[in-house]
């Protein structure tokens, strides 16, 4: 029943573990870890640092692979593949944005826009074009000859979104995509996460901001290596309602 | 359908950022390329200098006529114990007038004896210079060309003639501004009248093979003395059988000489050619160790790659944990930075070869040496670097690849 039931689930992990071995002591960053995200689904991971949204991000973003469980993306279960085709993985199914944007300095907007594409073997003009039309998405048309240090921080960030959109990828990943913005620019990004939202994309955003994490429809709370809140984004992010799950009930 | 995509992006992709990055660190490039570039350099000139040397050599072997041969007691290339080739018996005229009528493969067949003399006219005189008696045929043997008078005829050996055909440098060392012919020159308080002149041949290891007075074989003689052991210089008339015409040379001469069978021969047949193996077996051992040095040179060039490929790869951790964030496999980024190395190395490469080439041509300028460097060298000499730099390039590039993507990107 719950098979059915999570087969129409853009992602679907079940009892996740991830431990790290530092100086021969066992640090156990996820503890059994287990939702699903629905296709448009805009979701926000929060928790405190050293809670483990970290971890769980990278696991998401197909950049690490837990110890133990099962994490399936978009049909395709990818705990256990290689390091080459997690690689094709991040480049069909996954947008980054992070919270230092990591543009490449020394190219072009526009250059950086296209790098997604050129490892999925694009033509050089479709990527063009295909990358033209992502910069004109996040308004940045007219900077897109611009290297990243004569962008401002929203604009970078900006071209940054337009990076992860331009593969049309299943999920946007966002780690902590206004932790280096002042609140105004800030607030523009999040418009812009509501507009992608409005227009049907999956977002996961970690963040460890309550007040960001209110203004997602849900969010799921992590505290030592374990989910302890799931529901609307502002009864997780405010620690009020029924999504609180009882904590330490493991 | 995967694999051409995905060598267009690990090939294309790794060059262009390559060459992206060799732009961006113009100075860096610049001083790696140096490297690698001496060390090329360093071998290209050596080879040109010493491939120049062997074609030179070669073409002054070639001007005594491939199809000559030489027969003394004495091999030009002594091997081991010199008094074994010492108390071999002396050839002597009558050994040559038999080889004459048993041997008619030979168009040309002449005695030759020789020594080092002073020779003086007037006031001037020259020091050891070659004094060689020989008979008419020698002419067409040595690959001499008359330019003024006459050489020596068979009457001239008959009579016993006081005559003498000087080469080049005599007659200019001797006679500058004047005829030599008709004069009278000495050597040795002998008196020999110049009845012609030989065009000029040039230098076989350093030794003026136009230093020379040719006098007739029995004057020489007459003049000073029978002691020398004589050698005969021959020439086969189809060029193409000089190797049956030296094994038939064989049975000829131990019959002349008497060899009981079982016995070695005791004669030696020289050829230009075999000069050339000695030669070369010298030149060889040179090449060697230039060669290495070279090599040496190279190696340091590629330990500066590797250094700066480490470096770069350090420098762009962030890079590469966005890249692979990305999409891009382990591969593409072992390519980029394989690419980025052979690159480097490459423009090295070519910078050294010009380099080599250039002083190969100033040292052929300058020098006696003729440096003489080859299509395949220099073509070998930018892939060889590159090479250098794709093996040198090789740790880095996947200490680039393995490393941690989510460790690269937050790396500061």
């Amino acid at each position: 029943m719950s098979d059915g039931s999570s087969a129409g689930k853009l992602i679907e992990v079940e009892d996740i573990t991830r431990v790290f071995h530092v100086g021969g002591e066992e640090v156990r960053a996820l503890r059994g870890v287990s939702f699903g995200i629905s296709r448009g689904e805009w979701v926000a991971i929060i928790g405190q640092s050293g809670s483990g949204k970290s971890t769980l991000m990278n696991v998401l973003g197909c950049l690490d692979t837990p110890s133990s469980g099962r994490y399936t993306l978009n049909g395709k279960d990818v705990s256990r593949m290689s390091d080459d085709e997690l690689a094709v993985i991040r480049n069909e199914e996954i947008g980054f944005i992070f919270q230092t944007f990591q543009l490449l300095p020394r190219e072009t907007a526009l250059a950086n826009v296209e790098l997604p594409l050129v490892y999925r073997g694009l033509p050089a003009r479709e990527r063009r074009e295909r990358a033209k039309a992502a910069l004109e998405k996040v308004q940045l048309a007219h900077r897109m000859h611009h290297r990243p240090n004569e962008l401002s921080g929203g604009q970078r960030q900006r071209v940054a979104i337009a990076r992860a959109l331009v593969a049309q990828p299943s999920m946007l990943l966002a780690d902590e995509p206004t932790g280096n913005l002042d609140s105004a620019t800030g607030e523009e990004i999040v418009r812009l996460f509501e507009e992608l939202h409005r227009a049907g994309n999956t977002l996961v955003l970690v963040t460890h901001e309550p007040k960001l994490a209110a203004r997602c429809p849900r969010a799921i709370r992590l505290s030592d290596g374990q989910v302890v809140a799931d529901g609307p984004g502002r009864e997780v992010a405010l620690g009020i309602g029924a999504a609180v799950m009882a904590a330490g009930g493991t | 359908m995967k694999l051409p995509r995905g060598v267009r992006v690990d090939v294309l992709e790794g060059v262009r950022i390559a060459l992206f990055s060799l732009k961006a660190n113009r100075l860096r490039t610049v001083l790696t390329t140096l490297g690698i570039g001496i060390g090329v350099a360093t071998l290209l000139a050596i080879v040109g200098i010493i491939q120049g040397l062997n074609t030179s050599f070669h073409r002054q072997l070639a001007t005594f006529g491939a199809n000559t041969l030489y027969v003394s007691k004495f091999p030009w290339a002594m091997k081991g114990d010199w008094w074994v080739y010492r108390n071999r018996k002396n050839f002597t005229m009558d050994q040559v007038t038999r080889l004459r009528s048993l041997a008619p493969f030979l168009s040309a067949i002449s005695p030759t004896v020789q020594r080092v003399a002073d020779v003086a006219y007037g006031g001037e005189q020259l020091s050891t210079v070659r004094i060689q008696g020989v008979t008419h045929e020698y002419l067409t043997i040595s690959g001499y060309e008359v330019t003024a008078g006459r050489f020596l005829t068979e009457a001239d050996d008959e009579v016993t003639r006081p005559v003498a055909v000087i080469g080049a440098d005599v007659a200019d060392g001797l006679f500058p501004g004047i005829s030599p012919l008709g004069q009278s020159i000495r050597i040795d308080n002998r008196t020999f009248q110049v009845v012609g002149t030989l065009s000029r041949k040039g230098k076989i290891v350093n030794e003026s093979l136009d230093l020379v007075v040719f006098v007739p074989f029995k004057s020489f003689y007459s003049s000073f003395g029978k002691g020398r052991g004589l050698e005969i210089a021959m020439a086969v008339a189809d060029p193409t059988q000089v190797r049956r015409a030296e094994d038939q040379l064989v049975g000829i001469l131990r019959r002349i000489r008497g060899t009981p069978p079982g016995l070695p021969d005791d004669f030696s047949i020289n050829k230009p050619e075999a000069m050339a193996q000695t030669y070369e077996q010298l030149t060889g051992a040179l090449y060697g160790v230039a060669v290495g040095v070279g090599l040496i040179t190279l190696l340091v060039g590629g330990i500066g790659i590797m250094n700066i490929m480490l470096v770069s790869v350090r420098e762009r951790t962030r890079e590469i944990g966005v890249r692979r964030a990305l999409g891009a496999r382990k591969r593409t980024i072992v390519f980029q930075f394989l690419m980025e190395a052979a690159s480097v190395s490459a423009v090295g490469g070519l910078l050294g070869t010009t380099a080599g080439l250039g002083t190969a041509k100033v040292v052929s300028l300058i020098t006696p040496l003729a440096a003489d460097v080859q299509a395949t060298t220099v073509v070998g000499g930018v892939a060889f670097a590159a090479v250098v730099g794709l093996l040198f390039g090789i740790w880095p590039a996947a200490r680039a690849a393995n490393l941690d993507p989510v460790e690269a990107l937050r790396y500061e």
